[in-house]
């Protein structure tokens, strides 16, 4: 009868565990194309943001699937920080404008987001940089970062919550944002 | 002195001691008890895949979620073991909720008490995967960001949300196991390590938040989020249903109140209560309930006994009543003697598998030494077996301790049962330790010659059946 058990078990396990592994390895594939586009919609958006002529930067990452993203930004810029660009900007103040925030160092990777203010109202925020440093956290702020940016611009600052399964993603989100505010002095 | 006192139908009597047995084999998977036997065998070998396969889903989540990819350099290696073994730790932990529970199919399989050993033994290995989740992870998000193991635990205790929770869930989860341990528990009265022991509901709480929050594995719109979360509401509507509204249903159904105590020798006394629809309780004789006595100061300790005589029903024209026999054995239980009549009892069970549920063979042979002859009795009442199928057992330090042993003389002549008396002091000898000293080298097949085909139940102190 133990013995029955043990190896029903040990199959039931490898089984369950082959399953996961094959959903695991599909969910890969999946991602990997779903990077792709979204790396590229990411790449479009800031070369629009940079093509707007604040001359801001982001900051030039490497990241093997992030890499559209990189180029996309850099083309546009030189390397120098957030913070630097904040101080160039912080002149312009009200009229409006675009102001990228800080880079934030997260685990998974660097953050940076720009915020458009026209007429002291926040009508746009684009990500730059997201984070990207596995696979799994690249998923997570392309679901994340629609929503924060929906949030921002309802809430008309950067206090608004954290969305759940992406507190990093979201902190250093909001991180940026607020060096950006800060910067506009908005 | 050993002493048969009833012979059944076509047995010898006295074998004696030293003569090599002839084991009766017989075919234990034919008979009435065969099937029911498989249905068990087959439900506890379902627990055990059970068991294995939640494990290997809590992996499988981590696989399904593509983790295997994120895996290509040590710092990620040791993220993703953390990773993992928090899913483990956190699998065990629901598995051990579980079978605290009282969920009838598990005692009903393997009994309560098997269940309570499993789930006792799986405290430390849980223990020490979630200390290796917490270890691992500190290490690995460290090493990512260039941070030492200890700066990284403050970095996540103080900046992300959450997690200063999951450091007072690991710190609750240490002091349940830590206070569990054997040798610490007897330094605490029981009531202290009960306190401490309901503190896994808050440790498995607080550890939720950063489960969801932090843990990038189910976030929002995941199926891995989904299932987890049944897991904690699965898991947590068991407990609420089986460990608090079944007693509190079972309580108010039967309305038991204390009808007297009776004195048997001095610090063993029956307690007899009445109540209504005992006759739902039939057939649970030699299992147990856990009492509370509704008297003030006592209303707060569990006495888990076995009932000593199938519940008193119907023809007597008594009122119905259920039996337990107590043996003074510490602050708690002295104080049992001293009941008043009218005291409101609250139970929760039956429990156990000391039962007919447990048979597979005809032949049964019940074993009991001290206060534990007192639940035989009530097995011996309820049990089928043919007129010499049954072999009764009784070993106590002196008559005087044999419990009940007039109704149990009684009932085996009445059902046809061998009944031994094995009274006197313990034998040195370690090899027949369970024997008095005056049985000499006896062994138990001297007293049944053919307990290899038999069912054999055994009460007494833990340390005696061994």
């Amino acid at each position: 009868m133990r013995l029955r058990a043990g190896i029903s078990a040990a199959l039931a396990s490898a089984a369950i565990l082959l399953v996961g592994w094959q959903a695991g390895a599909q969910v890969t594939e999946s991602n990997a194309s779903a990077v792709t586009t979204s790396a590229a919609g990411n790449t479009a958006g800031t070369a629009g943001g940079t093509a707007s002529g604040t001359g801001s930067t982001a900051k030039g990452t490497t990241g093997s699937s992030a890499s559209g993203s990189s180029s996309g930004t850099g083309a546009g810029s030189s390397s120098s920080t957030g913070s630097s660009s904040s101080s160039t900007l912080g002149a312009s103040a009200k009229a409006g404008g675009t102001y990228a925030g800080t880079a934030v160092e997260t685990r998974f990777g660097t953050v940076q987001v720009q915020v458009t203010i026209k007429a002291g109202v926040i009508t746009d925020v684009t990500a730059l940089h997201l984070t990207d440093q596995e696979q799994r956290s690249v998923q997570i702020s392309a679901r994340a970062a629609p929503l924060l940016r929906s949030e921002v611009l309802s809430a008309q600052s950067a206090n608004v919550q954290t969305i759940g399964g992406a507190t990093f993603t979201s902190e250093a989100y909001l991180t940026s944002l607020q060096a950006a505010l800060d910067a506009a002095h908005f | 002195m050993k002493s048969q006192l009833l012979a059944s139908p076509g047995q010898r009597v006295g074998t004696s001691p030293g003569q090599p047995p002839v084991p009766a084999r017989r075919n234990p998977t034919r008979g009435r008890f065969a099937a029911q036997h498989r249905r068990r065998m087959f439900r506890t070998d379902m627990l055990t895949v059970a068991l294995w396969a939640s494990l290997a889903a809590a992996l499988a989540l981590w696989l399904a979620d593509g983790g295997m990819s994120s895996v290509g350099n040590l710092t990620q290696a040791v993220t993703a073991v953390g990773i993992l073994a928090g899913l483990a730790g956190m699998d065990l932990v629901f598995l051990m909720l579980l079978l605290a529970a009282r969920l009838p199919f598990v005692d009903g399989a393997v009994g309560h008490d098997r269940a309570l050993e499993f789930h006792r033994k799986l405290g430390k290995p849980a223990l020490y995967l979630l200390l290796a989740h917490g270890l691992l992870l500190a290490t690995g998000y460290g090493m990512a960001e260039g941070l030492n193991p200890v700066s990284e635990a403050v970095a996540l205790w103080t900046l992300v949300p959450d997690m200063w929770l999951a450091f007072v869930s690991m710190a609750l989860f240490i002091a349940v196991v830590v206070t569990s341990l054997v040798a610490v528990r007897h330094r605490f009265p029981y009531e202290f390590w009960y306190f401490v022991h309901l503190l896994t509901y808050l440790a498995v709480a607080v550890a939720l938040p950063h489960q969801f929050s932090v843990g990038g594995l189910f976030a929002e719109g995941t199926w891995q989020r989904w299932y987890w979360l049944l897991l904690y509401i699965g898991t947590g509507s068991a407990l609420a249903w089986f460990r608090i509204a079944r007693p509190v249903i079972a309580t108010y159904r039967h309305q038991l109140t204390v009808r007297r105590v009776v004195p048997l020798v001095p610090g063993v006394f029956s307690i007899e209560m009445s109540g209504l629809r005992l006759n739902e309780l039939s057939g649970n004789g030699g299992r147990f309930f856990v009492w509370r006595f509704l008297a003030p100061g006592m209303w707060w300790q569990a006495h888990p006994f076995s009932l000593s005589a199938e519940p008193q029903v119907g023809k007597s024209s008594r009122q119905p009543t259920l039996r337990i026999t107590v043996r003074n054995l510490g602050a708690g239980s002295a104080r049992l003697a001293s009941l008043k009549p009218g005291t409101k009892v609250a139970i929760e069970g039956p429990y156990g598998v000391f039962s007919t549920a447990a048979r597979s063979r005809e032949h049964v042979v019940m074993i009991g030494a001290g206060i534990g002859i007192t639940p035989l009795r009530a097995l011996l009442e309820s049990t089928p077996f043919a007129p010499g199928q049954a072999t009764v057992l009784l070993r106590c330090s002196s008559t005087e301790e044999l419990f009940l042993g007039d109704e149990i003389l009684e009932l085996c002549r009445k059902r046809g049962a061998t009944l031994f008396h094995l009274t006197g002091p313990r034998s040195a000898n370690t090899q027949s330790a369970w024997l008095p000293a005056s049985a000499g080298t006896s062994r138990l097949r001297d007293f049944v010659p053919d307990i290899t085909d038999a069912d054999v139940y055994i009460c007494g102190p833990s340390a005696w059946p061994a």
